[in-house]
Protein backbone atom coordinates (compact mmCIF):
# COMPACT_ATOMS: atom_id res chain seq x y z
CA UNK A 1 0.00 0.00 0.00
CA UNK A 2 2.91 2.28 -0.75
CA UNK A 3 0.66 4.71 -2.58
CA UNK A 4 -0.71 6.16 0.62
CA UNK A 5 1.33 8.99 1.98
CA UNK A 6 -0.11 8.48 5.44
CA UNK A 7 1.65 5.11 5.49
CA UNK A 8 5.12 6.30 4.96
CA UNK A 9 6.10 6.74 8.60
CA UNK A 10 8.80 4.38 9.66
CA UNK A 11 8.35 1.78 12.36
CA UNK A 12 11.06 2.28 14.92
CA UNK A 13 12.99 -0.92 15.54
CA UNK A 14 12.65 -1.71 19.26
CA UNK A 15 15.69 -3.97 19.01
CA UNK A 16 16.24 -6.87 21.39
CA UNK A 17 14.92 -6.97 24.92
CA UNK A 18 17.58 -6.07 27.45
CA UNK A 19 16.56 -8.73 29.91
CA UNK A 20 17.24 -7.53 33.46
CA UNK A 21 19.97 -9.62 35.01
CA UNK A 22 17.79 -10.15 38.09
CA UNK A 23 15.25 -11.95 35.91
CA UNK A 24 17.94 -14.00 34.25
CA UNK A 25 19.46 -14.97 37.60
CA UNK A 26 15.99 -15.85 38.93
CA UNK A 27 15.47 -18.23 36.03
CA UNK A 28 18.84 -19.87 36.61
CA UNK A 29 18.11 -20.14 40.33
CA UNK A 30 14.69 -21.65 39.63
CA UNK A 31 16.22 -24.19 37.26
CA UNK A 32 18.92 -25.18 39.75
CA UNK A 33 16.59 -25.38 42.76
CA UNK A 34 13.83 -27.04 40.75
CA UNK A 35 16.00 -29.78 39.29
CA UNK A 36 17.64 -30.31 42.68
CA UNK A 37 14.18 -30.93 44.09
CA UNK A 38 13.49 -33.28 41.18
CA UNK A 39 16.72 -35.12 42.00
CA UNK A 40 15.66 -35.39 45.64
CA UNK A 41 12.25 -36.57 44.45
CA UNK A 42 13.91 -39.38 42.50
CA UNK A 43 15.38 -40.68 45.74
CA UNK A 44 12.11 -40.40 47.66
CA UNK A 45 9.61 -41.62 45.08
CA UNK A 46 11.02 -42.28 41.62
CA UNK A 47 7.64 -43.04 39.99
CA UNK A 48 6.23 -39.77 41.15
CA UNK A 49 9.27 -37.72 40.19
CA UNK A 50 9.46 -39.26 36.73
CA UNK A 51 5.73 -38.78 36.20
CA UNK A 52 6.19 -35.14 37.04
CA UNK A 53 9.19 -34.87 34.73
CA UNK A 54 7.19 -36.33 31.84
CA UNK A 55 4.29 -34.02 32.65
CA UNK A 56 6.44 -30.89 32.56
CA UNK A 57 8.49 -32.09 29.60
CA UNK A 58 5.30 -32.47 27.57
CA UNK A 59 3.85 -29.15 28.73
CA UNK A 60 6.92 -27.12 27.75
CA UNK A 61 7.61 -29.12 24.59
CA UNK A 62 4.06 -28.25 23.52
CA UNK A 63 4.71 -24.55 24.11
CA UNK A 64 7.91 -24.62 22.06
CA UNK A 65 6.25 -26.52 19.24
CA UNK A 66 3.13 -24.37 19.51
CA UNK A 67 5.22 -21.28 18.83
CA UNK A 68 6.37 -22.81 15.56
CA UNK A 69 2.83 -23.89 14.71
CA UNK A 70 1.55 -20.36 15.31
CA UNK A 71 4.28 -18.83 13.14
CA UNK A 72 3.81 -21.44 10.41
CA UNK A 73 0.09 -20.79 10.02
CA UNK A 74 0.81 -17.07 9.73
CA UNK A 75 3.29 -17.72 6.91
CA UNK A 76 0.99 -20.19 5.22
CA UNK A 77 -2.06 -17.94 5.25
CA UNK A 78 -0.19 -14.71 4.66
CA UNK A 79 -1.88 -13.21 7.71
CA UNK A 80 -1.36 -9.48 8.13
CA UNK A 81 -2.61 -8.85 11.66
CA UNK A 82 -0.13 -11.11 13.40
CA UNK A 83 3.09 -9.72 11.94
CA UNK A 84 3.94 -7.69 15.09
CA UNK A 85 3.34 -10.71 17.37
CA UNK A 86 5.01 -13.45 15.37
CA UNK A 87 8.52 -13.00 16.74
CA UNK A 88 7.23 -13.64 20.25
CA UNK A 89 5.85 -17.01 19.12
CA UNK A 90 9.11 -17.70 17.26
CA UNK A 91 11.05 -17.15 20.48
CA UNK A 92 9.35 -20.19 22.06
CA UNK A 93 10.90 -22.45 19.42
CA UNK A 94 14.36 -21.76 20.86
CA UNK A 95 13.38 -24.26 23.55
CA UNK A 96 12.89 -27.12 21.03
CA UNK A 97 16.47 -28.46 21.25
CA UNK A 98 16.13 -28.51 25.05
CA UNK A 99 12.87 -30.45 24.67
CA UNK A 100 14.82 -33.10 22.73
CA UNK A 101 17.27 -33.27 25.63
CA UNK A 102 14.55 -33.57 28.26
CA UNK A 103 13.01 -36.33 26.16
CA UNK A 104 16.34 -38.14 26.14
CA UNK A 105 16.43 -37.77 29.93
CA UNK A 106 13.07 -39.55 30.01
CA UNK A 107 14.94 -42.45 28.42
CA UNK A 108 16.42 -43.06 31.87
CA UNK A 109 13.00 -43.13 33.48
CA UNK A 110 11.20 -45.29 30.93
CA UNK A 111 10.79 -48.19 33.33
CA UNK A 112 9.43 -45.94 36.05
CA UNK A 113 6.97 -44.29 33.71
CA UNK A 114 5.81 -46.84 31.16
CA UNK A 115 4.17 -50.05 32.24
CA UNK A 116 4.69 -51.53 28.74
CA UNK A 117 8.45 -51.26 29.02
CA UNK A 118 8.56 -54.21 31.44
CA UNK A 119 8.84 -57.48 29.57
CA UNK A 120 7.30 -59.37 32.51
CA UNK A 121 4.13 -57.27 32.30
CA UNK A 122 3.83 -57.71 28.57
CA UNK A 123 4.21 -61.48 28.78
CA UNK A 124 0.81 -63.12 28.95
CA UNK A 125 -1.11 -59.93 28.30
CA UNK A 126 -2.75 -60.42 24.89
CA UNK A 127 -3.21 -56.72 24.23
CA UNK A 128 0.33 -55.75 25.19
CA UNK A 129 1.83 -58.69 23.31
CA UNK A 130 0.00 -57.46 20.24
CA UNK A 131 1.40 -53.98 20.70
CA UNK A 132 4.91 -55.13 21.64
CA UNK A 133 6.31 -54.42 18.18
CA UNK A 134 5.34 -50.78 18.43
CA UNK A 135 5.78 -50.23 22.15
CA UNK A 136 9.42 -51.21 22.45
CA UNK A 137 11.85 -48.90 24.22
CA UNK A 138 14.40 -48.40 21.39
CA UNK A 139 11.71 -47.83 18.75
CA UNK A 140 9.87 -45.48 21.13
CA UNK A 141 12.99 -43.41 21.73
CA UNK A 142 14.12 -43.37 18.10
CA UNK A 143 10.82 -42.38 16.52
CA UNK A 144 10.19 -39.62 19.04
CA UNK A 145 13.67 -38.20 18.66
CA UNK A 146 13.17 -38.24 14.87
CA UNK A 147 9.84 -36.44 15.22
CA UNK A 148 11.32 -33.80 17.49
CA UNK A 149 14.31 -33.41 15.19
CA UNK A 150 11.92 -32.73 12.32
CA UNK A 151 10.31 -29.96 14.39
CA UNK A 152 13.70 -28.59 15.26
CA UNK A 153 14.78 -28.69 11.61
CA UNK A 154 11.77 -26.62 10.54
CA UNK A 155 12.23 -24.22 13.47
CA UNK A 156 15.85 -23.77 12.51
CA UNK A 157 14.94 -23.17 8.86
CA UNK A 158 11.86 -21.02 9.22
CA UNK A 159 12.75 -18.99 12.30
CA UNK A 160 16.24 -18.70 10.79
CA UNK A 161 14.75 -17.20 7.64
CA UNK A 162 12.68 -14.83 9.73
CA UNK A 163 15.74 -13.66 11.68
CA UNK A 164 17.76 -13.32 8.48
CA UNK A 165 15.02 -11.09 7.10
CA UNK A 166 15.62 -8.65 9.96
CA UNK A 167 18.90 -7.68 8.32
CA UNK A 168 18.29 -8.53 4.66
CA UNK A 169 14.70 -7.37 4.24
CA UNK A 170 12.85 -8.14 1.03
CA UNK A 171 10.09 -10.64 0.36
CA UNK A 172 12.12 -13.67 -0.76
CA UNK A 173 12.50 -15.08 2.75
CA UNK A 174 8.79 -14.67 3.43
CA UNK A 175 8.08 -16.74 0.30
CA UNK A 176 10.58 -19.36 1.41
CA UNK A 177 8.74 -19.71 4.69
CA UNK A 178 5.43 -19.79 2.88
CA UNK A 179 6.74 -22.82 0.96
CA UNK A 180 8.13 -24.53 4.07
CA UNK A 181 5.07 -23.93 6.23
CA UNK A 182 2.66 -26.45 4.60
CA UNK A 183 5.32 -29.16 4.65
CA UNK A 184 5.86 -28.51 8.34
CA UNK A 185 2.16 -28.41 9.15
CA UNK A 186 1.46 -31.76 7.51
CA UNK A 187 4.42 -33.36 9.27
CA UNK A 188 3.41 -31.62 12.50
CA UNK A 189 -0.09 -33.11 12.40
CA UNK A 190 1.28 -36.62 11.97
CA UNK A 191 4.28 -36.38 14.26
CA UNK A 192 2.57 -34.56 17.13
CA UNK A 193 -0.23 -37.11 17.09
CA UNK A 194 2.43 -39.79 17.31
CA UNK A 195 4.30 -37.99 20.08
CA UNK A 196 1.16 -37.58 22.17
CA UNK A 197 0.14 -41.21 21.60
CA UNK A 198 3.62 -42.37 22.56
CA UNK A 199 4.49 -40.09 25.41
CA UNK A 200 1.10 -39.71 27.12
CA UNK A 201 -1.48 -42.16 25.80
CA UNK A 202 0.83 -45.16 26.23
CA UNK A 203 0.86 -44.50 30.00
CA UNK A 204 -2.20 -46.73 29.88
CA UNK A 205 -1.13 -49.09 27.09
CA UNK A 206 -4.49 -50.87 27.05
CA UNK A 207 -6.41 -47.72 26.34
CA UNK A 208 -6.73 -45.95 23.02
CA UNK A 209 -8.52 -42.93 21.66
CA UNK A 210 -8.01 -41.77 18.11
CA UNK A 211 -8.91 -38.26 19.28
CA UNK A 212 -6.10 -38.13 21.78
CA UNK A 213 -3.68 -36.39 19.42
CA UNK A 214 -6.21 -33.67 18.63
CA UNK A 215 -6.90 -33.29 22.34
CA UNK A 216 -3.21 -32.68 22.99
CA UNK A 217 -3.05 -30.32 20.03
CA UNK A 218 -6.00 -28.33 21.39
CA UNK A 219 -4.14 -27.94 24.67
CA UNK A 220 -0.93 -27.08 22.83
CA UNK A 221 -2.48 -24.19 20.96
CA UNK A 222 -4.56 -23.08 23.96
CA UNK A 223 -1.42 -22.68 26.04
CA UNK A 224 0.72 -21.27 23.21
CA UNK A 225 -1.73 -18.44 22.59
CA UNK A 226 -1.89 -17.77 26.33
CA UNK A 227 1.90 -17.58 26.55
CA UNK A 228 2.04 -15.36 23.45
CA UNK A 229 -0.32 -12.96 25.20
CA UNK A 230 1.70 -13.06 28.41
CA UNK A 231 5.05 -12.39 26.71
CA UNK A 232 3.61 -9.74 24.38
CA UNK A 233 2.07 -7.83 27.28
CA UNK A 234 5.31 -8.17 29.26
CA UNK A 235 7.26 -6.62 26.38
CA UNK A 236 4.60 -3.97 25.90
CA UNK A 237 4.74 -3.02 29.58
CA UNK A 238 8.45 -2.48 29.19
CA UNK A 239 7.75 -0.09 26.34
CA UNK A 240 9.35 -2.29 23.68
CA UNK A 241 6.28 -2.60 21.48
CA UNK A 242 5.30 1.08 21.66
CA UNK A 243 3.55 2.11 18.46
CA UNK A 244 3.73 -1.45 17.13
CA UNK A 245 1.37 -3.65 19.10
CA UNK A 246 -1.84 -1.75 19.73
CA UNK A 247 -4.95 -2.87 21.53
CA UNK A 248 -6.28 -3.92 18.10
CA UNK A 249 -3.61 -6.62 17.91
CA UNK A 250 -4.29 -7.67 21.49
CA UNK A 251 -7.96 -7.84 20.61
CA UNK A 252 -7.20 -10.18 17.71
CA UNK A 253 -5.02 -12.33 19.93
CA UNK A 254 -7.76 -12.37 22.56
CA UNK A 255 -10.25 -13.58 19.95
CA UNK A 256 -7.83 -16.35 19.03
CA UNK A 257 -7.54 -17.36 22.71
CA UNK A 258 -11.31 -17.30 23.04
CA UNK A 259 -11.73 -19.47 19.94
CA UNK A 260 -9.26 -22.07 21.12
CA UNK A 261 -10.73 -22.17 24.60
CA UNK A 262 -13.93 -23.24 22.91
CA UNK A 263 -12.04 -25.57 20.58
CA UNK A 264 -10.39 -27.34 23.51
CA UNK A 265 -13.76 -27.85 25.21
CA UNK A 266 -15.25 -29.10 21.96
CA UNK A 267 -12.48 -31.63 21.42
CA UNK A 268 -12.36 -32.66 25.07
CA UNK A 269 -16.08 -33.23 25.15
CA UNK A 270 -16.09 -35.05 21.81
CA UNK A 271 -13.51 -37.49 23.11
CA UNK A 272 -15.49 -38.02 26.29
CA UNK A 273 -18.92 -38.32 24.73
CA UNK A 274 -18.01 -40.95 22.14
CA UNK A 275 -16.49 -43.14 24.83
CA UNK A 276 -19.36 -42.50 27.25
CA UNK A 277 -22.01 -43.27 24.63
CA UNK A 278 -20.41 -46.43 23.26
CA UNK A 279 -19.58 -47.56 26.81
CA UNK A 280 -17.07 -50.18 25.65
CA UNK A 281 -15.08 -51.69 28.53
CA UNK A 282 -11.73 -51.28 26.75
CA UNK A 283 -12.31 -47.55 26.36
CA UNK A 284 -14.12 -46.40 29.49
CA UNK A 285 -11.28 -47.13 31.93
CA UNK A 286 -9.55 -43.86 31.16
CA UNK A 287 -12.50 -41.75 32.25
CA UNK A 288 -13.51 -44.02 35.12
CA UNK A 289 -10.05 -43.46 36.60
CA UNK A 290 -10.56 -39.73 36.31
CA UNK A 291 -14.02 -39.68 37.87
CA UNK A 292 -12.93 -41.53 40.99
CA UNK A 293 -11.77 -40.11 44.28
CA UNK A 294 -10.31 -36.63 44.24
CA UNK A 295 -9.81 -36.84 40.48
CA UNK A 296 -13.50 -36.05 40.03
CA UNK A 297 -12.80 -32.54 41.32
CA UNK A 298 -9.96 -32.10 38.88
CA UNK A 299 -12.27 -33.25 36.07
CA UNK A 300 -14.87 -30.70 37.17
CA UNK A 301 -12.15 -28.06 37.32
CA UNK A 302 -11.30 -28.77 33.68
CA UNK A 303 -14.89 -28.17 32.61
CA UNK A 304 -15.45 -25.09 34.74
CA UNK A 305 -11.95 -23.70 35.19
CA UNK A 306 -10.30 -24.55 31.93
CA UNK A 307 -13.30 -23.82 29.72
CA UNK A 308 -16.03 -21.71 31.34
CA UNK A 309 -13.85 -19.22 33.20
CA UNK A 310 -11.65 -18.16 30.22
CA UNK A 311 -14.72 -18.34 27.97
CA UNK A 312 -16.66 -15.84 30.10
CA UNK A 313 -13.63 -13.64 30.81
CA UNK A 314 -12.70 -13.42 27.13
CA UNK A 315 -16.29 -12.92 25.95
CA UNK A 316 -16.64 -9.11 26.38
CA UNK A 317 -14.82 -6.99 23.84
CA UNK A 318 -13.34 -4.68 26.48
CA UNK A 319 -11.59 -7.57 28.23
CA UNK A 320 -9.80 -8.72 25.08
CA UNK A 321 -8.55 -5.18 24.53
CA UNK A 322 -7.31 -4.76 28.09
CA UNK A 323 -3.68 -5.81 28.38
CA UNK A 324 -3.85 -6.47 32.12
CA UNK A 325 -6.84 -8.77 31.80
CA UNK A 326 -5.22 -10.52 28.84
CA UNK A 327 -2.00 -11.01 30.81
CA UNK A 328 -3.79 -12.40 33.86
CA UNK A 329 -6.05 -14.74 31.93
CA UNK A 330 -2.98 -15.86 29.96
CA UNK A 331 -1.21 -16.89 33.16
CA UNK A 332 -4.41 -18.54 34.35
CA UNK A 333 -4.82 -20.49 31.09
CA UNK A 334 -1.22 -21.72 31.29
CA UNK A 335 -2.00 -22.99 34.78
CA UNK A 336 -5.17 -24.67 33.55
CA UNK A 337 -3.27 -26.41 30.76
CA UNK A 338 -0.65 -27.58 33.27
CA UNK A 339 -3.41 -29.07 35.43
CA UNK A 340 -4.91 -30.68 32.33
CA UNK A 341 -1.68 -32.55 31.59
CA UNK A 342 -1.41 -33.46 35.27
CA UNK A 343 -4.90 -34.94 34.86
CA UNK A 344 -3.73 -36.90 31.82
CA UNK A 345 -0.55 -38.24 33.45
CA UNK A 346 -1.05 -38.77 37.16
CA UNK A 347 -4.23 -40.87 37.37
CA UNK A 348 -2.21 -43.61 35.66
CA UNK A 349 -0.01 -43.69 38.77
CA UNK A 350 -2.32 -42.61 41.60
CA UNK A 351 -5.94 -43.69 41.38
CA UNK A 352 -7.21 -41.90 44.48
CA UNK A 353 -6.33 -38.34 43.67
CA UNK A 354 -3.71 -35.86 42.47
CA UNK A 355 -0.32 -35.56 44.10
CA UNK A 356 0.86 -32.01 43.95
CA UNK A 357 3.48 -31.00 46.46
CA UNK A 358 7.20 -30.32 46.50
CA UNK A 359 8.19 -32.92 43.88
CA UNK A 360 5.68 -31.55 41.37
CA UNK A 361 6.31 -27.93 42.33
CA UNK A 362 10.07 -28.44 42.17
CA UNK A 363 10.00 -30.10 38.75
CA UNK A 364 7.68 -27.38 37.45
CA UNK A 365 9.95 -24.61 38.75
CA UNK A 366 12.96 -26.32 37.21
CA UNK A 367 11.30 -26.37 33.82
CA UNK A 368 10.00 -22.80 34.23
CA UNK A 369 13.56 -21.68 34.93
CA UNK A 370 14.95 -23.57 31.96
CA UNK A 371 12.25 -22.45 29.55
CA UNK A 372 12.30 -18.87 30.81
CA UNK A 373 16.05 -18.67 30.55
CA UNK A 374 16.17 -20.02 26.99
CA UNK A 375 13.30 -17.89 25.69
CA UNK A 376 14.46 -14.63 27.30
CA UNK A 377 17.94 -15.37 25.95
CA UNK A 378 16.45 -15.58 22.44
CA UNK A 379 14.57 -12.31 22.98
CA UNK A 380 17.71 -10.61 24.30
CA UNK A 381 19.68 -11.60 21.20
CA UNK A 382 17.11 -10.86 18.50
CA UNK A 383 14.72 -8.06 17.69
CA UNK A 384 11.46 -8.56 19.55
CA UNK A 385 9.61 -7.69 16.34
CA UNK A 386 10.22 -9.06 12.84
CA UNK A 387 11.15 -5.56 11.84
CA UNK A 388 11.58 -6.04 8.09
CA UNK A 389 8.65 -8.34 7.60
CA UNK A 390 6.88 -7.03 4.49
CA UNK A 391 3.54 -7.35 6.28
CA UNK A 392 4.53 -5.43 9.38
CA UNK A 393 3.78 -1.95 8.07
CA UNK A 394 0.29 -2.85 6.97
CA UNK A 395 -0.34 -4.69 10.22
CA UNK A 396 0.74 -1.71 12.31
CA UNK A 397 -0.89 1.13 10.38
CA UNK A 398 -3.92 -0.71 9.09
CA UNK A 399 -5.04 -1.15 12.68
CA UNK A 400 -3.91 2.20 13.95
CA UNK A 401 -6.26 4.57 12.17
CA UNK B 1 -28.80 8.71 10.71
CA UNK B 2 -30.64 9.82 7.60
CA UNK B 3 -34.21 9.31 8.59
CA UNK B 4 -34.25 12.57 10.57
CA UNK B 5 -34.11 14.83 7.55
CA UNK B 6 -37.22 16.38 6.11
CA UNK B 7 -37.30 18.03 2.77
CA UNK B 8 -36.46 21.52 1.62
CA UNK B 9 -38.23 22.16 -1.69
CA UNK B 10 -36.15 23.89 -4.34
CA UNK B 11 -37.27 26.04 -7.27
CA UNK B 12 -37.34 23.11 -9.69
CA UNK B 13 -39.89 21.43 -7.49
CA UNK B 14 -37.49 18.70 -6.44
CA UNK B 15 -36.80 18.10 -2.79
CA UNK B 16 -33.22 18.71 -1.70
CA UNK B 17 -31.92 16.02 0.60
CA UNK B 18 -28.28 16.92 0.81
CA UNK B 19 -24.96 16.70 -0.96
CA UNK B 20 -22.73 13.71 -1.50
CA UNK B 21 -19.01 13.73 -2.15
CA UNK B 22 -17.17 10.84 -3.77
CA UNK B 23 -13.65 9.65 -2.95
CA UNK B 24 -11.50 7.13 -4.77
CA UNK B 25 -9.41 6.11 -1.82
CA UNK B 26 -10.44 4.68 1.58
CA UNK B 27 -7.67 6.57 3.37
CA UNK B 28 -8.78 9.87 1.86
CA UNK B 29 -12.31 9.07 2.97
CA UNK B 30 -11.12 8.39 6.48
CA UNK B 31 -9.27 11.70 6.73
CA UNK B 32 -12.19 13.59 5.18
CA UNK B 33 -14.65 11.91 7.55
CA UNK B 34 -12.75 13.19 10.57
CA UNK B 35 -12.90 16.76 9.22
CA UNK B 36 -16.56 16.58 8.29
CA UNK B 37 -17.34 15.26 11.74
CA UNK B 38 -15.47 18.16 13.31
CA UNK B 39 -17.63 20.53 11.27
CA UNK B 40 -20.55 19.15 13.31
CA UNK B 41 -23.37 18.63 10.81
CA UNK B 42 -26.61 17.21 12.12
CA UNK B 43 -27.07 14.66 9.32
CA UNK B 44 -24.01 12.98 7.95
CA UNK B 45 -23.05 9.46 6.92
CA UNK B 46 -20.46 7.55 4.93
CA UNK B 47 -20.85 4.84 2.28
CA UNK B 48 -18.19 2.29 1.42
CA UNK B 49 -18.17 -0.92 -0.59
CA UNK B 50 -16.44 -2.81 2.23
CA UNK B 51 -15.74 -2.25 5.95
CA UNK B 52 -12.92 0.21 6.65
CA UNK B 53 -10.98 -0.06 9.88
CA UNK B 54 -11.44 2.92 12.14
CA UNK B 55 -14.25 4.49 10.13
CA UNK B 56 -16.80 4.04 12.89
CA UNK B 57 -14.41 5.84 15.24
CA UNK B 58 -13.77 8.64 12.75
CA UNK B 59 -17.51 9.03 12.30
CA UNK B 60 -18.14 8.93 16.03
CA UNK B 61 -20.58 6.04 15.87
CA UNK B 62 -21.57 4.29 19.05
CA UNK B 63 -21.03 0.57 19.36
CA UNK B 64 -23.84 -1.57 18.02
CA UNK B 65 -25.99 -3.34 20.62
CA UNK B 66 -25.87 -6.43 18.38
CA UNK B 67 -23.51 -8.49 20.63
CA UNK B 68 -26.06 -8.34 23.44
CA UNK B 69 -28.74 -9.65 21.09
CA UNK B 70 -26.45 -12.54 20.12
CA UNK B 71 -25.63 -13.29 23.75
CA UNK B 72 -29.24 -13.17 24.91
CA UNK B 73 -30.44 -15.32 22.05
CA UNK B 74 -27.60 -17.81 22.53
CA UNK B 75 -28.47 -18.13 26.17
CA UNK B 76 -32.16 -18.58 25.28
CA UNK B 77 -31.22 -21.32 22.82
CA UNK B 78 -29.12 -23.03 25.48
CA UNK B 79 -31.99 -22.97 28.00
CA UNK B 80 -34.54 -24.11 25.40
CA UNK B 81 -32.33 -27.06 24.51
CA UNK B 82 -32.15 -28.02 28.18
CA UNK B 83 -35.89 -27.74 28.73
CA UNK B 84 -36.76 -29.52 25.49
CA UNK B 85 -34.53 -32.49 26.19
CA UNK B 86 -35.17 -32.83 29.89
CA UNK B 87 -38.92 -32.59 29.35
CA UNK B 88 -39.13 -34.96 26.41
CA UNK B 89 -36.59 -37.61 27.40
CA UNK B 90 -36.78 -37.61 31.18
CA UNK B 91 -40.26 -36.39 32.17
CA UNK B 92 -42.97 -36.55 29.56
CA UNK B 93 -42.13 -39.65 27.54
CA UNK B 94 -39.10 -41.49 28.89
CA UNK B 95 -37.94 -44.30 26.59
CA UNK B 96 -34.67 -45.94 27.35
CA UNK B 97 -32.89 -46.63 24.08
CA UNK B 98 -29.21 -46.36 24.99
CA UNK B 99 -28.97 -48.01 28.37
CA UNK B 100 -28.22 -44.61 29.90
CA UNK B 101 -30.07 -42.79 32.64
CA UNK B 102 -33.07 -40.85 31.35
CA UNK B 103 -31.57 -37.63 32.58
CA UNK B 104 -28.13 -37.77 30.87
CA UNK B 105 -26.49 -34.41 30.47
CA UNK B 106 -23.65 -35.65 28.18
CA UNK B 107 -26.24 -36.83 25.65
CA UNK B 108 -27.90 -33.42 25.75
CA UNK B 109 -24.77 -31.39 25.17
CA UNK B 110 -24.67 -31.60 21.34
CA UNK B 111 -28.23 -30.28 21.11
CA UNK B 112 -27.47 -27.58 23.69
CA UNK B 113 -24.54 -26.51 21.55
CA UNK B 114 -26.51 -26.60 18.31
CA UNK B 115 -29.48 -24.63 19.63
CA UNK B 116 -27.17 -22.05 21.22
CA UNK B 117 -25.50 -21.53 17.86
CA UNK B 118 -28.76 -21.63 15.90
CA UNK B 119 -30.60 -19.12 18.10
CA UNK B 120 -27.53 -16.91 18.37
CA UNK B 121 -26.88 -17.00 14.63
CA UNK B 122 -30.44 -16.33 13.51
CA UNK B 123 -30.92 -13.56 16.08
CA UNK B 124 -27.68 -11.91 14.94
CA UNK B 125 -28.92 -11.79 11.35
CA UNK B 126 -32.35 -10.56 12.45
CA UNK B 127 -30.84 -7.96 14.78
CA UNK B 128 -28.44 -6.78 12.10
CA UNK B 129 -31.34 -6.26 9.68
CA UNK B 130 -33.38 -4.51 12.36
CA UNK B 131 -30.63 -2.10 13.46
CA UNK B 132 -29.77 -1.29 9.84
CA UNK B 133 -33.40 -0.70 8.90
CA UNK B 134 -33.27 -3.46 6.32
CA UNK B 135 -34.75 -4.71 4.08
CA UNK B 136 -35.60 -1.36 2.58
CA UNK B 137 -37.54 -1.07 -0.64
CA UNK B 138 -37.98 2.68 -0.36
CA UNK B 139 -34.38 3.84 -0.66
CA UNK B 140 -32.03 3.28 -3.51
CA UNK B 141 -28.26 3.72 -3.55
CA UNK B 142 -27.58 7.15 -5.03
CA UNK B 143 -24.74 5.77 -7.09
CA UNK B 144 -23.85 2.16 -7.77
CA UNK B 145 -20.15 2.95 -7.52
CA UNK B 146 -20.39 3.08 -3.70
CA UNK B 147 -21.04 -0.65 -3.75
CA UNK B 148 -18.09 -1.24 -6.04
CA UNK B 149 -15.02 0.98 -5.97
CA UNK B 150 -15.87 4.42 -4.63
CA UNK B 151 -16.38 5.85 -1.19
CA UNK B 152 -18.80 8.61 -0.31
CA UNK B 153 -19.68 11.09 2.40
CA UNK B 154 -23.23 12.35 2.55
CA UNK B 155 -24.16 15.59 4.28
CA UNK B 156 -27.91 15.88 4.67
CA UNK B 157 -30.38 18.65 5.06
CA UNK B 158 -31.65 18.54 8.63
CA UNK B 159 -35.21 18.85 9.87
CA UNK B 160 -36.88 22.26 9.70
CA UNK B 161 -36.84 22.76 13.42
CA UNK B 162 -33.09 22.98 13.17
CA UNK B 163 -31.19 22.08 16.29
CA UNK B 164 -29.07 25.08 17.20
CA UNK B 165 -26.24 22.99 18.59
CA UNK B 166 -25.35 21.77 15.08
CA UNK B 167 -23.79 23.58 12.16
CA UNK B 168 -26.42 25.07 9.84
CA UNK B 169 -26.73 23.30 6.48
CA UNK B 170 -26.67 25.08 3.15
CA UNK B 171 -26.16 23.34 -0.15
CA UNK B 172 -23.35 25.56 -1.33
CA UNK B 173 -21.51 25.55 1.97
CA UNK B 174 -21.68 21.75 2.28
CA UNK B 175 -20.47 21.40 -1.31
CA UNK B 176 -17.54 23.66 -0.50
CA UNK B 177 -16.81 21.63 2.59
CA UNK B 178 -16.71 18.33 0.72
CA UNK B 179 -14.48 19.79 -1.99
CA UNK B 180 -12.19 21.23 0.64
CA UNK B 181 -11.73 17.84 2.30
CA UNK B 182 -10.76 16.29 -1.02
CA UNK B 183 -13.89 14.91 -2.66
CA UNK B 184 -13.26 14.15 -6.34
CA UNK B 185 -16.88 14.72 -7.24
CA UNK B 186 -19.72 16.41 -5.38
CA UNK B 187 -23.35 15.94 -6.29
CA UNK B 188 -26.58 17.32 -4.96
CA UNK B 189 -29.04 14.67 -3.90
CA UNK B 190 -32.75 15.17 -4.47
CA UNK B 191 -35.54 13.08 -3.09
CA UNK B 192 -35.91 10.85 -6.10
CA UNK B 193 -36.47 7.29 -5.26
CA UNK B 194 -33.68 7.36 -2.77
CA UNK B 195 -35.82 8.90 -0.06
Amino acid sequence: MATHPSHSHEIKNPGPWEVPSSLRISFIALAVIGFALFGAGLKVDSHRAWASFLHNHFFFMSLALGGLFFAAIQWLTGAMWSAPLRRVAESFTSYLPVAILTFLVIGFGVHDIYHWSHAEHVQGDIVLEGKAGYLSVPFFLIRNVIAMSVWFFFAWKMVGNSLKQDSEGGVALTFKNKALAPAFLILFAISFTMASFDQLMSLDPHWFSTMFGVYCFAGLFYSTLALTAVVTVTLKRRGLLEGIVSEEHLHDLGKFMFAFTTFWAYIGFSQFMLIWYANLPEETGYFLNRFEGQWLWVSIFLLVGKFLVPFLVLLPRENKRNQNILFNIGIYMLGAQWIDILWVVQPEFYKDGPRCFWIEAGTLLGFVGLFGFIVTRFLSKNNVVAIKDPRLEEAVFHHHQ
Amino acid sequence: MLNQSTATTTESGKTLEGVVGFFNDPHALLEATKKVREANYEVFDTFTPYPIHGLEKAQGLKRSPLPYVTFGAGLTGFLCANLLQIWTSAIDWPINVGGKPMFSIPAFVPVMFELTVLFGGLATVAGMLLFNGLPNTRKRAFDSSITRDRFAIFIGSPSKSANQSFKAFTESEATQMLKAVGAQEVRTVFAEGWF
